[in-house]
């Protein structure tokens, strides 16, 4: 009888299975794209084309699909390949961020220019101390795209690179021009008899009367309390001048403990406690609350520039969109500051294959032409100096934004997700009752300090 | 004849068993590989840290300690509740009907109420979470709770209770078991009409009531897809990411209150860029999957009964 050899008996099975696996989670996995030597874009004498882009090289951009569209970037891109013909450009629009781009970068392969906005936005923190992205000075420093002797750098806005620094190194251009306001219904306060109110105590003394009317004095995104985080340190900011709030950047110790914070948060806890909160806010989100105030539920809210904008078709034909800055305390020593400066960040992987190109396209859109498409397509402004918007609520934000020396994006919830991640429910706490002014600061002090003793967190700086 | 039978084998089994090894065994693998290391997930270049991850997952108070506690309520909440209300129904439509000559049927309309039970199953659970949020919503904001409650006089919570610390939770869970307890029913159903008749009328002319119909007969000869439903339940409370990332504040609040660890591993690996991090939380829950099955099938087993 002949006796049959198993091919595979269950112990060599095993063996064979687990060394497979072995060599390809080492081999194939997601972690091992390669690393190479990324090269570096340096400015020539061209002024046509400053980076010596390779006119046939392909461009790979991707866009966040978001408020803003992708139309914009489709006709950027027809600039692009007016000069360069022969290159073929991907386009991608989505909200996907993270999920669609994260896993290229993980494998060494991004897109060539990035628009990492948006809920899905990848950690720009991480991204950073990963050493993921192109430093952006070339660009900065290059010719601009109308004017050869004027330099990129100088047709922008002022202050408007700030928040794409990181230690004095510029990783994203933030193209978009925005400020965090505070919104009411002109009017509505032209019809009640109302004055916008210019000081914070001013504000006080009209919320009983705006009560009388049957309409809620504030309103804002309770599930999103993010958006509270500029009115309170406007606010404090505003009070006792912008050191206030970049020591609470700067990671300084009781920085959040200094009399203008304690006073700003007070103030917010007391709207809720004087019921000058439309009820049920802290239950909505931010859709719900911007159509409260579209009701004209409530007289103030605050967001960002691009509100009106975005309710152009849902809100009532006569509605007049109105910003003003967050009322300061009286005695304030700095009552023109104001959280503005670019969003919607841009950015360049290092590893991107056409990085000359992708130079080249930032420095398109950074174009007359190319501010104007935006401007003329979303009516919101761009970082590029001299956009013409012709409708009032933009005009009203440039009054606001119009001193350079009061432009200040209070950062730190930008640098640190940890301190990102506490002060969103900290701030939903304080303005809904559930946790007094003094627990907020004691909480915020508290994660500050964790942050600062914490070596394992790469700490930023603003440059002065 | 035996020659050749295993190539012949293995040429049926190389597929499926490949494609498990890539798909799914790798995976997991590689989530053991990730977790010792300090990746970001933006990045290619990492460095092997040891368990470090491991140990400060335990010290995490911010994220991981409450969303651990949280799916340890729903994994002891949800299949009591989804279980007991499965079997309750189930037993008055199938059996807990007056006995009329002898026959032993259902209440009145127990059809209709077996349809309209199983509804919540056909929606998709995105729409279950937007319906819900919306039922939960603030009384001013048109939530149908709040606004009920406040119509016959009673106490609702002023925001909300997806805004209201103390009632979060208790609201997913409570959406989780409207929409799996008509499976259930007609899973419980099924089993009961296995159940031979003769064992109830015989109970009933020993004058056994409703009560004892159900404790002494039903529940222990339901026994087998009690413990099959306990352990597809227990699967459901390990993950119940998507309804807390759809209903709840900032996906997880008011303030953590509703944090579960499906949703942990999300916001650490997507939102905070540690992706590393969120591969260990990944591999903890990984064996805590594995052990409660273990542990059910074991302690579960009672002897069989035959009709």
């Amino acid at each position: 009888m002949r006796t049959t050899r198993p091919i595979f008996n269950r112990r060599n099975l095993l063996g064979a299975t687990a060394a497979g696996l072995a060599a390809s989670s080492l081999g194939a996995c997601a972690t091992s794209g390669s690393d190479d030597d990324a090269e570096e874009v340096t400015v020539g004498d061209d002024a046509e084309n400053p980076f010596g882009v390779d006119p046939a090289a392909p461009l790979d951009v991707v866009i966040f699909d978001g408020g803003f569209g992708n139309e914009y970037a489709v006709a950027h891109q027809a600039i692009y390949n007016e000069a360069f013909p022969d290159a073929e450009i991907t386009h991608l629009a989505t909200q996907a961020i993270a999920e669609t781009q994260q896993p290229r970068f993980a494998e060494g392969k991004p897109a060539d220019v990035l628009d990492n906005s948006g809920a899905q936005q990848i950690p720009m923190d991480s991204l950073v101390s990963d050493g993921e992205l192109a430093e952006l000075t070339p660009l900065l420093d290059a010719p601009s795209y109308d004017d050869p002797s004027v330099t990129v750098r100088d047709t922008l806005r002022d202050g408007v690179l700030t928040s794409g620094t990181f230690n004095g190194e510029v990783y994203a251009l933030n193209y978009v021009f925005s400020a965090w306001t505070v919104w009411y219904d002109a009017k509505l306060f032209r019809d009640q008899g109302w004055t916008p109110p210019t000081t914070w105590e001013e504000m006080l003394a009209l919320c009983p009367v705006i009560k009388e009317a049957g309409i809620a004095p504030w309103t804002y995104a309770g599930q999103h309390p993010v958006y509270l985080y500029d009115l309170l340190l406007i606010l404090a900011g505003r009070h006792g001048g912008v050191e206030v709030i970049k020591a609470i950047d700067e990671l300084e110790p009781d920085a959040w403990r200094n009399e203008s914070v304690v006073k700003a948060a007070e103030a917010l806890a007391a709207l809720y406690t004087e019921g000058y909160i439309l009820e049920g806010t802290p239950g909505i989100d931010h859709i719900q609350s911007q159509t409260a105030f579209n009701e004209r539920k409530a007289a103030f809210i605050p967001c960002g520039s691009w509100l009106p904008n975005e309710q152009a078709s849902i809100a009532p034909a006569d509605f007049e969109y109105m910003p003003m800055g967050v009322p300061p305390f009286e005695g304030s020593v700095q009552p023109g500051l104001i959280s503005a400066g670019g969003d919607e960040p841009f950015v360049v992987p290092k590893n991107a294959t056409n990085l000359a190109g992708a130079y080249e396209y930032l420095r398109i859109m950074l174009s007359k032409e190319g501010a104007q498409i935006f401007g003329d397509t979303v009516q919101a402004a761009t970082i590029v100096k001299g956009v013409e918007l012709d409708n009032p609520a933009a005009k009203a934000t440039d009054a606001l934004v119009s001193n350079p020396d009061d432009l200040f994006q209070p950062q730190f919830r930008f640098w640190y997700t940890k301190m990102n991640e506490e002060v969103r429910p900290a701030l939903g706490s304080l303005l809904s009752g559930e946790s007094t002014a003094a627990e907020f600061i004691d909480r915020m002090q508290t994660v500050a300090d964790e942050t600062a003793a914490d070596d394992t967190i790469e700490k930023f700086h603003h440059e002065d | 004849m035996k020659h050749g039978r295993y190539p012949f084998i293995l040429s049926f089994l190389a597929l499926p068993v490949g494609l498990y090894a890539w798909l799914v065994i790798l995976p997991f693998a590689q989530a053991f590989q990730i977790s010792l290391t300090d990746w970001s997930g933006s990045s290619n270049s990492f460095d092997y840290i040891g368990f470090d991850n491991y140990v400060n997952l335990f010290k995490d108070e911010r994220f991981v300690l409450p969303a651990l506690r949280h799916t340890g309520i729903i994994l002891v909440v949800l299949p009591v509740a989804t279980i007991a209300l499965g079997l309750f129904f189930a037993f008055m439509l199938n059996l807990g009907g007056r006995s009329r000559q002898g026959r032993i049927e259902g209440v009145a309309g127990s059809r209709f109420h077996k349809v309209v039970y199983f509804f919540p199953q056909v929606l998709s659970v995105a729409i279950v979470g937007i319906l819900w949020k919306q039922v939960y919503a603030p009384e001013n904001f048109g939530g149908l709770i709040t606004g009920t409650l406040s119509a016959i006089g009673l106490p609702s919570p002023v925001n909300g209770f997806l805004a209201d610390k103390r009632f979060v939770l208790a609201a997913v869970i409570g959406v989780l078991v409207w929409s799996a307890v008509g499976f259930y029913l007609v899973f419980f159903s099924s089993a009961m009409a296995s159940i031979p008749r003769d064992i109830y009328e015989a109970a009933i002319i020993d004058g056994a009531g409703r009560f004892q119909m159900f404790f002494k007969i039903t529940l222990p000869l339901l026994w087998d897809s009690v413990q099959t439903a306990w352990i597809y339940l227990s699967i459901v409370a390990l993950d119940v990411f998507v309804l807390v990332y759809l209903m709840t504040p900032e996906q997880g609040g008011p303030d953590t209150a509703s944090e579960v660890v499906g949703g942990v591993i999300w916001k650490y690996a997507f939102k905070h860029g540690e992706q590393a991090f969120a591969s260990a939380i990944g591999v903890v829950l990984f064996f805590a999957a594995l052990s409660l099955a273990v542990v059910s099938l074991r302690f579960g087993r009672r002897e069989q009964i035959e009709y």
